[in-house]
């Protein structure tokens, strides 16, 4: 399933950033090599020959609209300067001005400097008081937009799963630490027999006794108290000890399906921190919705995990149902 | 209702101190020799996280690309209509659809949506009770397999998805009960 899902984000992406790009480029979206007409004021004055004039860039809303066919319209004015090289003029507006769609894309791609639009002035026509000017400007060609974005978000994503990954490390060596001393103090042992009446028959394949139900048992209090932070090193921990009882190496036993899928669907008496801070005291008003739709999704998850495991094709790969068909190799022949 | 909520809330501020201070301190009341245990334990943590990488990489970079492709908005387009059928009005579908795939991703969306509809609405309501009744499923199929290296998930999908979809049509219709 994950298999097919995983593939599916990839290749639907491909698909859609292909189509995105190509009716850009079909309908010409970005008007690749077409002189947008507009106008161009020198506050200063402008000089010939000064190689840098600064110039407030007036582009007309109505001629903007029919030009890229939106109804995006730009501001009043925005402020630039013109840079004379040897191979011509150009128009660059200034840093991190907010521009309307398409030009906002389109410098994106323009991109020597990253946060400014700059395009070659054509046809210059200085007005008599050397005050304004109008002027064409043909922007950097834009062709392919998605095709990079999905490009750069892969990459943007991979560092940011080593850095979620990383930033991990101390809070799960923290817990870690914390539970080897609440094993050896016997605290898991209590707990686990303590809880053992009502996980058991979610369980059934965790031996009596064992710690693995401890550890679960404390994976989804965090859950429940809304402590995420404390919720994910007891959770690897409880999958830690599952998988010493899982015969397989790179199998989900049904144990830990059922784990997985409380997890998603726990109750959560205290909302996540993060909705908490966006939603302030308006929470209180959500906290009871919250714990009804938590409760009957939790005997949904639970439900689904038993049910699923029993149709034939999980079944056929159930690593627990396997080892018990099949006695390892070097097992003393009965 | 009100002490019942009050009683969690000061629970929850004390369950990891407790954790934190009282676990040494029964260990040592056992004889337990807690620093030595606990570096012991700890030291795994480095090697669980670093375990974690490979799976989080796998599903964090394709979700990042679906996202980015525009693929993510034509779902919610084509899903309207049939969630419409089921009294799922359409404002909240981009959080059902984006909830089970990322986290903040998801915490944006209540705030643009704060920011579209006001605090008071309705769909806010809806799209917050989804957020804080799922969890990101992927990330927590990727983290929890990823830590004992199991790569073949079964079931696991299905089962959480299954939740997350129950969890957001119920949202739906306990806001609408409660607050409708």
């Amino acid at each position: 399933m994950l298999n097919y899902i995983w593939a599916g984000f990839i290749i639907f992406s491909l698909v859609f950033a292909l189509v995105a790009d190509v009716r850009d480029l079909t309908t010409d979206a970005y008007r690749n090599e077409q002189p947008l007409p507009l106008t161009v004021s020198f506050p200063e004055g402008y000089q010939a020959g000064v190689r840098r004039v600064p110039t407030n860039v007036l582009i007309d809303p109505a001629t903007y609209g029919r030009f890229y066919a939106t109804d995006a319209r730009p501001d009043s004015a925005y402020g630039g300067y013109l840079v004379n090289t040897r191979e011509g003029t150009q128009l660059r507006f200034e840093e991190g001005v907010s521009l309307p769609e398409p030009l906002g894309t389109i410098r994106g791609f323009s991109s020597s400097r990253d946060d400014e639009l700059q395009g070659t002035v054509q046809n210059f026509r200085l007005a008599p008081d050397s005050l304004a000017a109008t002027a064409e400007v043909v922007f950097t060609p834009v062709r392919f937009v998605k095709l990079n974005a999905i490009t750069e978000a892969a990459f943007d994503f991979a560092e940011v799963a080593v850095e979620l990954a990383l930033g991990l490390i101390g809070v799960i060596a923290l817990f870690l630490g914390l539970l080897r001393i609440a094993e050896a103090a016997g605290i898991i042992n209590a707990l686990v027999r303590f809880t053992q009446p009502v996980f058991r028959p979610l369980f059934p394949e965790i031996p009596d006794g064992h710690p693995a139900m401890g550890m679960i048992v404390l994976n989804l209090t965090a859950n429940m108290l809304g402590l995420g932070n404390a919720a994910t090193p007891l959770g690897i921990k409880a999958m830690e000890e599952l998988q010493e009882l899982n015969p397989s190496e790179d199998t989900a036993s049904n144990a830990m399906v059922m784990l997985l899928a409380m997890n998603t669907a726990s109750v959560q008496l205290v909302p996540p921190v993060l909705l908490v801070a966006i939603m302030g005291l308006q929470i209180n008003q959500l906290i009871f919705a919250i714990i009804i739709v938590t409760m009957i999704s939790l005997i949904v998850a639970v439900t689904s995990a038993k049910l699923l495991g029993r149709l034939p094709g999980y079944r056929k790969t159930d690593p627990d149902r396997l080892a018990r068909e099949a006695p390892p190799p070097d097992a003393p022949a009965a | 209702m009100e002490t019942i909520r009050y009683v969690i809330s000061i629970v929850s501020v004390f369950v990891l101190p407790l954790l934190i201070v009282g676990f040494p301190l029964y260990g040592l009341y056992k004889k337990v020799p807690v620093y030595e245990e606990f570096v012991e334990g700890a030291k795994e943590g480095f090697s669980v996280a670093v375990r974690i990488i490979p799976y989080l990489v796998a599903i964090l970079f394709a979700i990042g690309m679906f996202r980015a492709s525009g693929a993510m908005d034509f779902l919610v387009e084509g899903l309207r209509p049939v969630l419409s059928l089921l009294g799922i009005p359409p404002e909240v579908l981009p959080m059902a659809i984006i909830r089970p795939l990322t986290g903040s991703g998801s915490a944006g969306i209540v705030l643009d949506m704060i920011n579209q509809y006001g605090e008071d609405s309705i769909f806010v309501k809806m799209a917050a009770t989804m957020f804080g009744s799922t969890e990101t499923t992927f990330y927590v199929i990727a983290v929890y397999f990823g830590a004992v290296n199991v790569k073949k998930t079964r079931h696991a999908v299905p089962a959480g998805l299954i939740a997350d979809a129950t969890a957001m049509i119920l949202a739906v219709y306990v806001v609408r009960l409660l607050f409708g």
